[in-house]
């Protein structure tokens, strides 16, 4: 049997997820033999094959039409989707923004910043992704696997991924079930 | 009993308690939020959901009481189909994203429950409506944003304390948790006696001292005593890398079955007093510090110098181990001729020498304050100190109690007392005389009185009050089996006694401090008058001293204070010897209904630090005295007002 095709990437998260993927220290060697990794934000190739992976694995909600289409192109090219960490599970973080409206959040953050000065403006460049409520991955494609945890625990990632790699659906409980 | 059968397993249950508790008690785990085993049952989660034979629909474990031959079952995939999708409800409710909760991570019961359910998503995505944040008291915060909607604050907040602060406005999802009429938390009626964070099973309710400090997997616990007064409650002391996170109130306690004031609960985060590091010795007007043995051996030869012309005073918070080698120390073996409380026994005294004279205890305690139906407060003042046993009264109150307030000043019990005497004139005496001969005209007299009917006007005109007043208060003090009077000190205690038998009563008083009974039995129970003494010892270890004692300890030429805080007692002693706090130190404490209880060391001390009973017998070594520690027995050489535990 060939390897398992394997790509991920990143959408509205912190690349925590990411780092404690890295987290799992001489276990990735494990990972590598496991799987072929293909495109990961912390490598040399940005986009999955055309020709589709088998795991595609999303950090981060969905916060602007750039992550939605991120999130679209790795449904259509993978086989199994997995959404890594709290953000791409439920929205995490950077859906408290939610309980605002996107005017005020921008306002916020470009305006009324403690750092910036009288000059901030809200960018409005037309090639800039256009900022959206911010979902969990779930609410826009489909999810076949949620791995929770703030980030979730480098044991939980390699668990997951071990039993991707061998064909089985992971069935998170006790100690790598942790939303935070 | 019913016989029951859960998962195909038969039980034997008493009648009438529900399936969830028959489960509990047989080792069958049924998850529930809104469930508290100190509360009345709510039906408010749904997460108990349990198939019943021959029921129509699930139906919620909390609120079903068994009945005969019942059969239900606990683990179908209906049951656990239907929590978990009570629990997806709940968490699309509300804002319970876990990353920035406080309680996440093993404290929070609606995240746990989540686990036990092996949920690693929210089915349904949270909607997004911000409720309201309330941050305006200085304790706690109420962040409706956490809140399920449970009610056991609510609960808490009524049947446990009787205070009735917290309710619910609107209904629905627009449900939210408001104080009083939806005013700010912090300018309600709200006491903060904290009940509704301990009970919280979310983040919804958050004490600021503790909020982020340490989860209950990082803390340690140490099972102890109050010592904010002397109903000592039963607490539970939480501390993390030897510092204070929190104290909780200790649900299987005998004495409080839980609950605190904010004496007890949240007035020791706040102690922000500069502690005393090393023992000081006042050298050319200045105190320099020195070490123990330095310290011990000038107080020693201050004291031989003195002989007998030595004030000795303690605190009433000190455990009975140092209130006894105190008592050794300068009464018996230095014969010193003041040693007493800083508290004078003013709570104590009268009792104490009433008990004596009658050679027996007569008082009760505070079960049959709890099953009392009606209560007679006389000038205690439960609102301000030993509030838990007003919270004993309080909860009652809707269930049927009747309260009679007699004082002469504003009690803070009068608002929800059935009747308030409010006496003008005359003492206390002339108003209980009134009641006395109002009971006895009305004709409700169960015992005997030397007080007749005809004398109703002439007391009641002595107190200032109308005879009606009187004899609306018999009524109400008689509306019930075995009245308590609870009582401040013991200056009427002789009518007071005539009046409790006259209605068959029992008679219950507050005693004061954490140990002031146990400072009466070692007669430490004198007035303190300084009277040319040459020298003073002043134990007050973390205690305040009123401003009468720091005047008479001012008078003596060679002052000695064991303190654990810079105080203006410090800054006019000739030694100062740092002493421990309460966290800090092993000890009895003996509460107003004489249980003795054994308060543990939750915090280690610094070295320099030293307990009261250390330093005494540091002292004693100096002066070549040998301190024993038979307290126990000493104790019970005196009658007491109440019966002492062994």
């Amino acid at each position: 049997m060939a390897k398992p095709k394997v790509a991920s990437d990143w959408l509205a998260g912190c690349a925590g997820c990411h780092m404690s993927l890295l987290d799992m220290d001489e276990r990735i060697a494990t990972v590598v033999s496991l799987v072929d990794l293909r495109s990961t934000p912390i490598t040399d190739f940005k986009h999955p094959d055309e020709s589709g992976v088998d795991v595609g694995i999303l950090e981060g909600g969905v916060n602007n039409t750039a992550n939605e289409e991120v999130a679209k192109m790795m449904r259509s090219r993978c086989k199994i989707l997995v959404a890594l960490g709290d953000c791409a599970v439920f929205g995490g973080v950077p859906a408290m923004r939610n309980f605002f409206t996107i005017e005020d959040s921008l306002k916020r953050a470009y305006v009324e910043s403690e750092s910036t000065d009288d000059s901030g403006k809200i960018p409005n460049d037309p090639e800039l992704a256009v900022p959206t409520k911010v979902r969990a991955l779930q609410d826009v494609v489909p999810v076949d696997v949620f791995i929770p945890g703030c980030p979730p625990s480098a044991d939980a990632i390699f668990f997951a991924i071990s039993e991707l790699a061998q064909g089985r659906i992971p069935d998170l409980k006790g100690d790598t079930l942790a939303w935070h | 009993m019913a016989t029951i059968t859960i998962n195909d397993k038969q039980l034997e249950v008493p009648d009438g308690i529900t399936v969830l508790r028959a489960a509990q008690a047989n080792g069958i785990d049924i998850p529930t939020l809104c469930d508290h085993p100190h509360l009345t049952p709510y039906g408010g989660c749904r997460l108990c959901l349990v198939e019943v034979e021959g029921a129509r629909t699930l139906q919620p474990s909390c609120t079903l009481p068994v009945s005969n031959n019942m059969v239900i079952k606990t683990n179908t995939k209906k049951v656990l189909d239907a929590r978990k999708f009570v629990l997806t409800l709940i968490f699309s409710e509300r804002n319970h994203f876990c990353p920035y909760c406080q309680v996440s991570g093993g404290d929070c019961e609606l995240q746990n429950s989540a686990y036990a359910e092996g949920m690693t998503h929210w089915p349904l995505s949270p909607n997004y409506q911000p409720y309201p944040m309330d941050a305006s008291h200085p304790y706690i915060i109420l962040e409706n944003n956490r809140c399920i909607l449970c009610r056991r604050c609510v609960r808490a907040c009524g049947e446990l304390i009787g205070n009735y602060t917290l309710g619910f406005e609107e209904r629905g999802a627009n449900s939210i948790l408001v104080a009083d009429t939806g005013i700010p938390l912090g300018e309600s009626t709200c006491i903060s006696c904290g009940a509704c964070v301990q009970v919280c099973p979310t983040g919804a309710l958050i004490d600021r001292w503790s909020a982020y400090r340490g989860k209950e997997t990082q803390v340690d616990v140490t099972n102890t005593v109050c010592v904010g007064c002397s109903v000592g409650c039963n607490i539970n002391v939480l501390t993390r890398n030897n510092s204070l996170v929190r104290i909780e109130g200790d649900w299987d306690g005998a004495v409080n079955e839980g609950v605190l004031c904010e004496v007890g609960r949240f007035e020791p985060m706040k102690v922000d007093c500069e502690r005393i590091a090393t023992p000081l010795i006042r050298k050319n007007g200045a105190l320099k510090a020195a070490t123990w043995d330095e310290a011990l051996s000038a107080v020693a030869d201050e004291l031989k110098k003195a002989s007998d012309s030595v004030a000795a005073l303690i605190s009433t918070r000190q455990p009975v181990e140092a209130l006894y080698g105190f008592k050794k120390l300068f009464a018996d073996k230095l014969g010193s001729s003041l040693v007493t409380t800083t508290e004078e026994g003013l709570f104590t005294s009268d009792a104490a020498v009433f008990a004596e004279s009658g050679s027996k205890a007569f008082e009760t305690d505070l079960k049959t304050l709890q099953n009392a139906g009606a209560v007679m407060v006389v000038d205690a003042d439960l609102t301000g100190g030993h509030q838990v046993a007003g919270f004993f009264i309080k909860r009652k109150l809707a269930v049927g109690t009747n309260l009679l307030v007699l004082d002469k000043k504003e009690n803070g019990l009068n608002k929800n007392a059935h009747k308030v005497l409010q006496p003008t004139k005359g003492v206390n005496a002339d108003a209980i005389k009134a009641l006395m001969a109002a009971v006895v005209k009305l004709g409700l007299a169960k015992g005997n009185t030397s007080v007749k009917a005809a004398d109703l006007d002439s007391f009641a005109s002595a107190a200032g009050l109308k005879t009606d007043d009187f004899l609306d208060a018999a009524y109400v003090l008689t509306s019930a089996e075995h009245p308590v009077i609870v009582y401040e000190n013991g200056k009427e205690l002789a009518v007071l006694q005539e009046l409790a038998a006259l209605v068959d009563g029992k008679l219950l008083s507050l005693k004061g401090e954490a140990n002031s009974l146990a400072a009466s039995q070692l007669h430490l129970d004198k007035a303190l008058k300084v009277n040319g003494q040459k020298a003073a010892f002043f134990a007050i270890g973390d205690d305040e001293a009123s401003q009468k004692a720091i005047q008479e300890f001012e008078k003596i030429p060679f002052k000695v204070v064991l303190s654990t805080y810079t105080s203006s007692l410090t800054g006019v002693a000739d030694v100062v010897l740092p002493s421990t706090n309460w966290l800090e130190q092993d000890g009895h404490y003996i509460n107003l209904e004489g249980k003795v209880q054994e308060a543990k060391k939750a915090i280690a001390p610094a070295d320099e630090t030293w307990t009261t009973v250390q330093a005494l017998n540091g002292l004693a070594d100096k002066m070549g005295i040998k301190l024993d520690d038979n307290w126990t027995k000493e104790i019970h050489n005196r009658v007491s007002v109440v019966e002492i535990s062994k």
